[in-house]
């Protein structure tokens, strides 16, 4: 902490600086108010100054103390970090308008950047402008061909492309058997929808299609149980322990 | 307790539709809510005789009768909606089996009590289907009847045939079905069609005494005794013909099994274990109940929290029996028919819990609210497309398993809205007992019953023969009319009627 203060500080050595070392303790505050703090005008430090005379330098460190009315501390760093505190307060005062840009969110949006791995932009869709008139005109042109109703928003048309593409002209979807079976009468079923058709007709077909893509989900979920059951699977029973009750 | 004269206990009590009375406030001391219970005619007889026999003077002792343990349960601290009799209901230790009773998570004075959960924690029934009919089976019933008697152990102090050590048995407590599917035991399908996906989240071994999982460990895999039992069973009608299909359910005379069991000797240890930290938590956090056996515990103390992480494991415990048993069953039937369970078709329809207590969110008076919903000798049917049933099961509502009695019929019926609304997504649970065992044996012979269901074409494996009155159909309350009252109230909706022709039980 202390030497985050000090590099916030711009101090020159922030990672060598030893407070239990008196020399480099008072050197250290002189610093700081030669630098930061500025409590005294330029000729009254004189007597901070003398960190080669410790007696002199101690009695113009309990002076200095009181006219910054530092309070009661036990120990030299909790001194010095009150001292660097009071220096960094002085410093934003000086200018606040030019950290108020600098908070929480930004800081670890920065942070973040800086640790995920760069990736290169080899896929050819990232560059592209999905917001370009061509763009626009190319998607609203493959909707109409695939006979998909117009939609305000490009982007949820394309979607709405992508999905039949998906499911009806990919290969393995052109190579798939037609359903057969009973096709399910969906406007009887044991759910209560409304009596209003225009409500209760597109409700039931959203909720087919909730369904299906459930359906879809535990299928993979089992699909992966299985996986792993190939692996860990080993049942056993032993007739021998078997035994009646009364 | 007040005690006072027939004529006068009435006057606390509303028929309110054909099938539904009303339990006023004043009818117990302290009742935060009203009470109800499902009847028919036939029902309403005997729940009201069963009151009149407890007013007459010099009555004493056995369980109070079941209107009144549901007035009492209205008197629990955090009781929200009302306290539900289903018309299964009779009497219990606190709470009366086919109760049904939420409590609201939020309020701090909230409880949860083992007796509303029952010691046979988490009880339920399995069903499982086959591509057999009647005409393949009825010729080899009896083998296969032995088959399953080989294969599935039954009775009081029986061992079940999966080894287990254990280090394998923390396992199973902690992961409930997927320790079956990590060993092979059952498929992945299973778990899909099983209430909780087999298996409780917040359970902890840790909470669980050595002498419960002693118990519990050479127990696995095994039926149990009691009213527990597996069956093979013929569908004997199809009422909702669209709903059966879904359940690969297509014609009448096709086969099924029901697995009937739950957390032997391990839960009912759970329970009992329990029932003595919370007589000390209701008498440092004066707790007031008006009847000894319904000792409780706030949800949110250190001995509630334990009863739920321990009945979670208990819980876990069953669905591991009943896996246990769905392997056994599925080898068995391989073996007699000399072929695969994969080309028997012999998949879980589902898998019920009806003695349990879960965590769900209900609409209470127009509000959503998270409850604590103990259901004993009650099961959930919740309606379609409620996210927590299968996608199967999404247009049809939640499959409701029904047990009948040895010989009788059995039933699967579909959740509904109403019953959502009504009876926060409970239906009934089986029979219900109308004599208690005592009576049973005193009035029935067992050689008598025996011959009755040989009569019937019921093939009969027990291990203990003598105990078989207990069980008897006249000793329990007509399944049908359970379940038409659930079907006339509409808080379940009738689908399959299952009729029984090969029985093992303890």
């Amino acid at each position: 902490m202390l030497k985050l203060k000090l590099e916030a500080l711009e101090h020159p050595a922030p990672g060598s600086v030893d407070v239990n070392d008196r020399k480099v303790f008072a050197s250290t505050i002189l610093w700081l108010e030669d630098q930061k703090i500025r409590q005294y005008k330029i000729e009254d430090r004189e007597d901070l100054r003398k960190v080669d005379e410790l007696e002199i330098w101690e009695q113009a460190y309990e002076n200095y103390k009181y006219d910054l009315s530092m309070p009661q501390f036990v120990t030299p760093l909790e001194e010095i970090t009150w001292l660097l505190g009071y220096a960094i307060r002085l410093e934003f005062l000086d200018a606040p308008e030019s950290y108020k840009d600098i908070n929480s969110i930004e800081v670890s949006k920065q942070q973040n950047k800086s640790i995920a791995p760069s990736i290169k932009a080899e896929n050819f869709f990232d560059n592209m402008d999905f917001n370009h008139k061509d763009f626009i005109t190319g998607v609203r042109a493959l909707a109409t061909k695939l006979k998909i109703p117009q939609h305000p928003n490009h982007l949820i048309l394309l979607e709405a492309v992508a999905r039949v593409v998906h499911e009806r002209l990919s290969p393995s979807a052109k190579n798939r058997q037609a359903i057969t079976g009973t096709p399910f009468p969906f406007e009887k079923g044991n759910d209560v929808v409304s009596d209003d058709s225009a409500l209760d007709y597109p409700v039931r077909i959203l909720r087919l299609l909730q369904i299906q893509s459930l359906r879809e989900l535990q299928t993979k979920i089992n699909e992966t149980i299985v996986a792993v059951q190939d692996l860990t699977a080993n049942p056993k029973t032993d007739t021998k322990l078997g035994k009646v009750g009364r | 307790m007040v005690v006072r004269p027939y004529n006068e206990e009435l006057k606390y009590l509303e028929k309110i539709s054909d099938c539904c009375w009303r339990i006023k406030k004043e009818f117990q001391p302290n009742m935060k809510v009203e009470g109800c219970f499902y009847v028919n005619s036939r029902l309403e007889r005997l729940m009201l005789e069963e009151l009149k026999n407890s007013c007459r003077p010099g009555a004493v002792g056995g369980f109070l009768p079941g209107v009144k343990q549901i007035a009492n349960v209205a008197a629990l601290p955090g009781i929200v909606g009302r306290s539900i009799g289903l018309p299964d209901i009779h009497s219990g230790y606190g709470f009366a089996i086919g109760n049904m009773a939420a409590f609201d998570m939020l309020d701090p004075t909230s409880i949860v009590s083992p007796g509303g959960v029952g010691f046979d924690i988490n009880c339920g029934v399995r069903l499982l289907r086959t591509n057999l009919f009647e005409k393949d089976v009825q010729p080899v019933k009896e083998q296969l009847a032995q088959s399953l008697f080989d294969h599935i152990p039954v009775g009081v102090g029986s061992k079940g045939i999966i080894p287990m050590n254990a280090h394998d048995m923390e396992e199973a407590l902690e992961m409930g079905m997927d320790w079956s599917l990590r060993e092979g035991y059952v498929w992945a399908e299973d778990k899909e069609h099983c209430e909780e996906y087999g298996r409780m989240l917040n359970a902890d071994p840790s909470k669980v005494s050595l002498r419960a999982k002693k118990r519990g460990l050479p127990q696995l895999g095994t039926l149990g005794a009691g009213n527990h039992y597996a069956e093979i069973q013929i569908v004997d009608e199809i009422y909702d013909k669209w709903s059966a299909s879904k359940m690969g359910i297509e014609e009448k005379g096709q086969v099924c099994v029901m697995i009937h069991s739950g957390s032997r000797g391990f839960g009912h240890q759970v329970a009992t274990d329990a029932l003595v930290q919370m007589e000390k938590a209701m008498k440092r956090d004066q707790i007031e109940t008006n009847d000894r056996q319904l000792a409780c515990a706030r949800i949110n103390s250190q001995e509630g929290q334990d009863y739920l992480k321990a009945m979670a494991a208990a819980a876990n415990f069953a669905w591991v029996n009943r896996s246990s048993m769905t392997f056994l069953t599925r080898q068995a039937f391989a073996k007699m028919f000399n072929t695969t369970p994969d080309d028997l078709d012999m998949h879980v329809i589902y898998d019920v819990s009806h003695n349990i207590a879960k965590v769900e969110n209900h609409i209470v008076n127009g509000k959503e609210k998270q409850l604590l919903v103990h259901r004993k000798g009650s099961t959930r049917a919740f309606p379609p497309h409620h996210p927590l049933i299968p996608v199967d099961y999404q247009l049809t509502g939640q499959p409701v398993l029904v047990g009948g009695t040895m010989g009788t019929c059995s039933y699967v019926l579909t959740g509904t809205e109403k019953g959502m609304h009504e009876t926060f997504g409970s239906t009934c649970h089986g029979a219900g007992r109308a004599l208690s065992r005592a009576k049973s044996r005193r009035n029935l012979d067992y050689k008598d019953v025996l011959e009755k269901l040989d009569e019937m074409g019921i093939a009969i494996r027990v291990a203990s023969p003598k105990l078989v009155m207990e069980e008897a159909p006249e000793s329990y309350k007509d399944v049908t009319d359970v379940v038409d009252t659930c079907h006339m109230a509409g808080i379940s909706k009738k689908c399959i009627k299952l009729r029984p022709i090969a029985v093992i039980k303890g």
